[in-house]
């Protein structure tokens, strides 16, 4: 089945559980990066590049807070990273005739 | 932290073959079903635990009134069942709400103004049950009818009034049926009042339970 309609930064398996787990959070809420990393199963360092790229694409946000040891980085999904979501699922039903 | 995974779990960790579009969209729902199970602060075992300890501290208190003419009101045994089902609730609610939590930021979380008119509300409702008493109510009204449930008329009122502020509508919905259930239980007289509080309550939250668990399995 072709693919090419989909969003090739969010149609990777890794990048599409990070955008969906961070579309599950509440309105408005932003998700620490420790958490992200506990939930998806990723080391720093592989997150950290999914997280570039889609930063990069305007789809996710992150904010450090703090200095050295102390410093808490936090992630959340923008408008932008919904709205890709949307359309990316949406493609994809469209590509499984409507399941 | 993690929970349970799901047993068809597609995922390799950190895999990026190749994905077509049907394991994307069960990658995709899988995902999202998860994310918000482990986001919900209430979860359906939450709910059922809720369920089955409304039913056991109001059952205990109707069990030590029910054959009470005229009405004095529940034993100490019934009164100490009562607080240490209530205080395994509280726990439970708080570590699951942590679990849910952590690492969440914003607008969601819980606001100390908020736990403040909560606290105050439950704290103030049995103090006015004081007055009560020093006014000389009856029996049936101070330690039956009043205690059964004022504090969920109340407690009830208020969380709809702060769920409603955050536009929060499944917690406005359940925090007003609280508040109603008591008071149509309050017409079922001092004994009676324990007993329809606690079965109405108990048959609320495993609804929500079975609501939950039906809406995180979509």
């Amino acid at each position: 089945m072709p693919t090419e309609e989909l969003d090739p930064l969010i149609h990777v398996p890794t990048r599409l559980r990070i955008v969906a787990t961070l579309a599950a959070l509440p309105d408005g809420d932003t998700l620490s990066f420790t958490r992200l990393q506990d939930m998806i199963g990723l080391t720093p360092g592989n997150l950290i590049i999914h997280l570039r790229k889609l930063e990069e694409a305007g789809y996710v946000t992150s904010e450090k807070t703090g200095n050295g040891a102390a410093s808490k980085t936090t992630v959340a999904l923008t408008t932008q990273g919904h709205k890709a979501l949307d359309a990316y699922t949406e493609a994809l039903r469209g590509l499984l005739g409507g399941l | 932290m993690n929970g349970t995974r799901d047993t068809n779990d597609i995922t390799a960790t950190g895999d990026d073959g190749e994905l077509g579009p049907q394991e994307a969209a069960a990658l995709l729902a899988q995902t999202k079903r998860q994310a918000r199970r482990k986001f919900n602060p209430n979860p359906p075992l939450l709910s059922l635990l809720r369920a089955v300890v409304v039913l056991g501290a109001y059952g205990a208190v109707w069990l030590s009134v029910r054959d009470q003419h005229p009405y004095k009101g529940p034993s100490g045994g019934a009164i100490a069942i009562l607080y240490l089902l209530v205080a395994i609730v509280i726990v439970a609610s708080v570590v699951f709400l942590r679990r849910a939590t952590t690492g969440v930021q914003g607008p969601s979380r819980a606001r100390p103004a908020e736990i403040t008119v909560l606290a105050a509300a439950w704290i103030l409702v049995y103090v006015f049950m004081g007055a009560l008493e020093h006014a000389g109510a009856s029996h049936a009204i101070a330690y039956g009818i009043y205690p059964a449930t004022a504090p969920l008329i109340i407690v009830g009122v208020a969380g709809a009034g702060l769920a409603q502020a955050r536009a929060d509508w499944p917690m406005f919905a359940g925090t007003l049926t609280v508040a109603v259930i008591a008071t149509i239980a309050a017409y079922f007289g001092p004994a009676g009042a324990w007993l329809v509080a606690g079965i109405a309550l108990a048959a609320a939250l495993l609804v929500h339970a079975t609501a939950t668990a039906w809406r995180q399995r979509a």
